[in-house]
């Protein structure tokens, strides 16, 4: 049944879906939040040049290590006597944007080899989807540790490393959705026009083929973050005494019994972010979802 | 010779991993300028191929198209692009033919900028065109930035057309263009095909399974059977006189709006099967009641049974 | 007059969306004669598969609300039974054929498994055997060997499928077939074949249909009655020579202009005008002056009732009232 012939374009009816889903709503705000908490803290190392990073992230108080959380230093202070809060704010930087970048570099990189694997088919796509088939084969962190563990220890390298793990995913995705936009008859009828294959890729198939990759895009981003935690838990990403959520939480491990804050404030970071990507993945699913149309 | 479009021995099989299916299986036929073919057959008779097949969106497996005494056959892609412009087609479904993301707008400016009628610049042009396509079909201007979703079936079609009608053509292939409206609009529309056809001397091939549409349309008919013409006359000619036992069996079934109307069914045994690896002989010959040993072994071809009408029956 | 079957008396359904309240069904009141056929015409949204669901209470619920009216069957009224009685009623009194013959088979039971779980769910007593037996008869009777029971649906063809699910549908032998486009998915020589078989079984059985359509050559060839619906309100009931003979309101004379014929020559069709209106937000008046070429101020602000003209010919039309003749 046709309802209302308001104006509304694809996106926007999306959004209107996506509104009513509550839980989904809080996690985008969460993720709006660290990103206002990310970009505040970077405006705040420029404006002072390092100063207040200097004196209050990275600098040692052992007299007060592992003290409590208090009215002062809310979360505490670690086993350098170094403020918790602080530190985790910012530390958002690192696992946000990291994550993010990775994934977009990855989904950028597996559209292309996805789309051009699902729209020429045959030769071309069996070339490309076994090779894809090969990184998947290879589990995603044992990967990036050996790229990481190949090229050094550095942001660059974590990212990359995070990346080309994440490319076959998307690259399955793309092809996937591609293969069922390809045979609709608006792909026919463009191609009866006389349009090119690039445009035809560009402009009816991409665009056509978008919604499952948000999907899983955001949820790339959670798993993304989750690696690079994983990696500096390791020794293997951002190294100390940068503040990264990971990294606290591995050099608070040796404190679990002094200072149950130490261990369980990144923890809840980590989790929570993890948590608000995922239910925000969720909510576009649905709200993405075509057969929810009315 | 006024023939705008010729097909010569047209074949295209798609190979299935059950066999080798014979969508379209030696076809030929010719349309006039300025007239409409009907092509009529049932789901999986090879129609909607023939059509796609002669636009090249099917390469052909062997056979000869001819457009404007210009073979096309084997042109590729970019060679095609100048006869892009002079055929189009128009599709069933409006709900599928059109880009959900690009809106009445978009979709009508597509067909101007890819064939590079207007200066991808000049944005008032192109406005101007829009417009003038939009109202032509009978779409109201305050739709112009909607989309597909946003418009019913009748609408979605016209602007369907409209994206074909934006590159004039000469030539459309209408694949069952009003099957999926309901009767007020298919009739609506219809009409505007007429109109149009009159107005710009378009030539249609146009494909249905609906037998009332295609004698309404239709200046000649065509009858498909799995893949092969069985019957081809003038649209009166065909309904007044069928030859074929198929022609004859589909007619007799169409419910004819008329409580008084007493229709003499030939109510046919089994269902159409998909022709892969087709037996020689006649393809209907499974389900005909007068099929006898003749009709297998060796296809039948179409023979003239009066002037301009031929049937591919033995009986013929 | 034969008995009535069932009766549906001003039956009002409205959906509830976010968009608005649609008007689905509108004070819609009809009559099902025992052993007849009533063809229901009507085009996409116009409320014909609201209102035949509404007999079987399956109106999804939420969006889906039934407002006010009343469905007589035996003295009872459905709207007010509970599950469990509603659930005697279903498959075994009334029972319901759907559009698309693809979808409304269980892929993962065999054709005969689903049968055979129609008659036991009204027979819990029946043996497997018996039930095995009887499964084999109804495909038979639909024209399909008894030795195909045991494939998938997928190993049938369209109108095989739409066959089973006629037998499903007719295996408990109801009173009563809701027929919702059962043919509208196959081909004409397969859709003849399909409603030659319907309606001899209908005959044999003595089943009462209701045939939900859109085309109205179905109806004349199928039908005893019909009823044209346009925006969940009955525009015109009669008898099919009433309303194709005499056709009386402005709707179904364009319905009726807009099927090219096949036995004269017509150089253009005569449709309605104008589109379906918008379901949320419905005209004042006559919901079909919009698109009416004779409407005058009048139907544009007044809502004409409907009214036998003669010999239970009904028609929504204030053209057709007396003196206006």
């Amino acid at each position: 049944m046709s309802l209302a012939a308001q104006k509304r374009s694809l996106w926007a009816e999306t959004w209107r879906r996506f509104r009513k889903n509550k839980l989904a709503v809080v996690g985008m705000c969460i993720i709006i939040a660290l990103f206002v908490i990310a970009i505040t803290t970077i405006v705040i190392d420029l404006v002072t040049d390092k100063a207040f990073y200097n004196d209050h992230v990275i600098k040692q108080n052992l007299r007060l290590r592992l003290q409590g959380p208090s009215k002062d230093h809310i979360f505490g202070l670690d086993e350098f006597g170094r403020d918790i809060f602080l530190r985790m704010l910012w530390a958002v930087r690192y696992s946000l944007f990291m994550g993010v970048f990775a994934i977009l570099f990855s989904v950028i990189i597996g559209s292309i080899f996805g789309a051009i694997a699902g729209y020429y088919g045959k030769v071309t796509d069996n070339v490309i989807m076994r090779f894809m088939d090969i990184l998947l084969a290879i589990p995603s962190m044992l990967l990036a540790t050996a790229i990481v563990a190949a090229l050094g220890t550095s942001l660059v390298n974590v990212l990359i490393a995070i990346a080309i793990s994440y490319v076959p995913t998307f690259a399955r995705t793309v092809r996937a959705s591609v293969l069922t936009v390809k045979d609709q008859e608006y792909i026919e009828a463009a191609k009866a026009l006389g349009a090119s294959d690039f445009r035809i890729i560009f402009k009816y198939i991409l665009p056509n083929s978008m919604a499952p990759l948000i999907v899983q895009a955001t949820l790339g981003v959670a798993g993304a973050i989750l690696s690079i935690a994983g990696l500096s838990f390791l020794g293997l990403g951002i190294q100390p005494p940068t503040p990264e959520w990971g990294s606290m939480l591995s050099s608070a491990r040796s404190y679990i019994r002094d200072g149950w804050h130490l261990t369980v404030i990144p923890g809840l970071g980590i989790m929570i972010t993890i948590l608000a990507l995922n239910v925000m993945g969720d909510g576009l699913r649905d709200a993405l979802d075509p057969r929810l149309k009315n | 010779m006024s023939d705008l479009v010729r097909v010569e021995n047209l074949k295209k099989y798609f190979a299935t991993p059950h066999g080798i299916l014979h969508a379209v299986d030696d076809v030929t036929f010719s349309i006039e300028r300025g007239k409409t073919l009907g092509v009529v057959g049932e789901s999986g008779c090879g129609k909607s191929t023939l059509g796609r097949t002669i636009l090249k969106l099917h390469e052909p497996t062997s056979g000869k198209i001819f457009f404007e005494d210009k073979e096309i056959t084997e042109l590729n892609g970019k060679q095609m692009k100048p006869f892009r412009q002079e055929m189009q087609i128009i599709f069933q479904d409006p709900f599928a033919s059109l880009n959900p993301r690009m809106t009445v707008y978009e979709t009508i400016e597509e067909s101007l900028l890819i064939q590079n009628l207007v200066s991808r610049k000049d944005k008032k042009a192109i406005d101007k065109k829009v417009r003038e396509y939009m109202d032509l079909v009978g779409i109201a201007a305050r739709l112009i930035n909607s989309y597909p979703h946003e418009l019913d079936g009748g609408r979605r079609q016209r602007v369907g057309i409209a994206r074909a009608l934006a590159l004039n053509p000469k030539f459309i292939v209408c694949d069952e263009p009003v099957s999926a409206l309901d009767v007020s609009i298919r009739a609506q529309v219809l009409n505007l095909m007429q109109d149009l056809q009159a107005q710009f001397g378009f030539t249609y091939l146009f494909i249905t399974h609906d037998l009332s549409v295609v004698k309404h349309i239709s200046d000649e008919i065509i009858v498909m059977y799995l893949g092969k013409i069985v019957e081809k006359a003038p649209a009166k000619r065909l309904f007044a006189n069928p030859v074929h036992p198929y022609t004859k069996a589909l007619l007799s079934a169409i419910p004819v709006p008329d409580p008084d109307f007493k229709a003499n069914r030939i109510i046919l045994q089994g269902e159409l099967t998909s022709p892969i690896d087709p037996e020689p002989g006649c393809r209907f010959a499974k389900r005909c009641q007068f099929a006898c040993d003749k009709c297998r072994g060796a296809d039948i071809p179409l023979k003239e049974v009066e002037d301009g009408h031929q049937a591919a029956c033995i009986l013929a | 007059m034969a008995d009535t079957l069932l009766e549906i008396k001003n039956l009002k359904i409205n959906y509830e969306t976010d968009d608005g309240i649609v008007e689905a069904v509108n004070d819609v009141s009809l009559r099902l004669e025992v052993g007849k056929t009533l063809g229901l015409v009507g085009e996409t949204g116009a409320g014909k598969t609201t209102l035949a669901r509404s007999l079987m209470r399956l109106i999804p619920s939420p969006p889906g609300k039934i407002k006010s009216g009343e469905v007589l069957y035996g003295g009872k009224d459905i709207l007010k039974l509970n599950e469990h009685e509603i659930r005697q009623i279903r498959g075994k009194d009334i029972s319901m054929i759907f559009q698309d013959p693809m979808t409304s088979l269980n892929p993962v039971l065999t054709v005969g498994e689903q049968i055979e779980e129609v008659i036991q769910s009204h027979n819990p007593q029946m043996k497997k055997e018996e039930l095995h037996e009887s499964a084999g008869d109804m495909l038979e009777m639909v024209g399909i060997p008894r030795d195909r029971a045991g494939e998938f649906p997928h190993q049938f063809s369209g109108g095989m499928k739409q066959r089973v699910i006629i037998a499903i549908a007719l295996a408990c032998n109801p009173k009563l077939l809701i027929a919702d486009e059962p043919t509208t998915a196959l081909d004409v020589t397969i859709q003849a074949q399909v409603l030659d078989m319907i309606n001899e079984l209908k005959n044999k059985l003595h089943t009462s249909m209701l045939l939900i359509t859109h085309d109205l050559g179905v109806v004349a060839q199928n039908c005893d009655r019909v009823a044209i619906i346009y925006a969940g309100e009955i525009v015109e009931e009669g008898d099919l020579h009433q309303v194709f003979k005499k056709t009386a309101h402005p709707y179904t004379i364009g319905l009726l202009g807009s099927i090219p014929s096949l036995s004269e020559e017509v150089e253009r069709l005569n449709p309605v005008n104008g589109m379906m209106p918008d379901p949320t937000n419905l005209p004042k008046g006559c919901k079909f002056s919009p698109r009416c070429q004779y409407a005058t101020e009048r139907c544009k602000t007044e809502q004409p009732e409907i009214r036998d003209i003669g010999n239970g010919h009904l028609v929504r039309c204030f053209m057709k009232e007396k003196g206006n003749e």
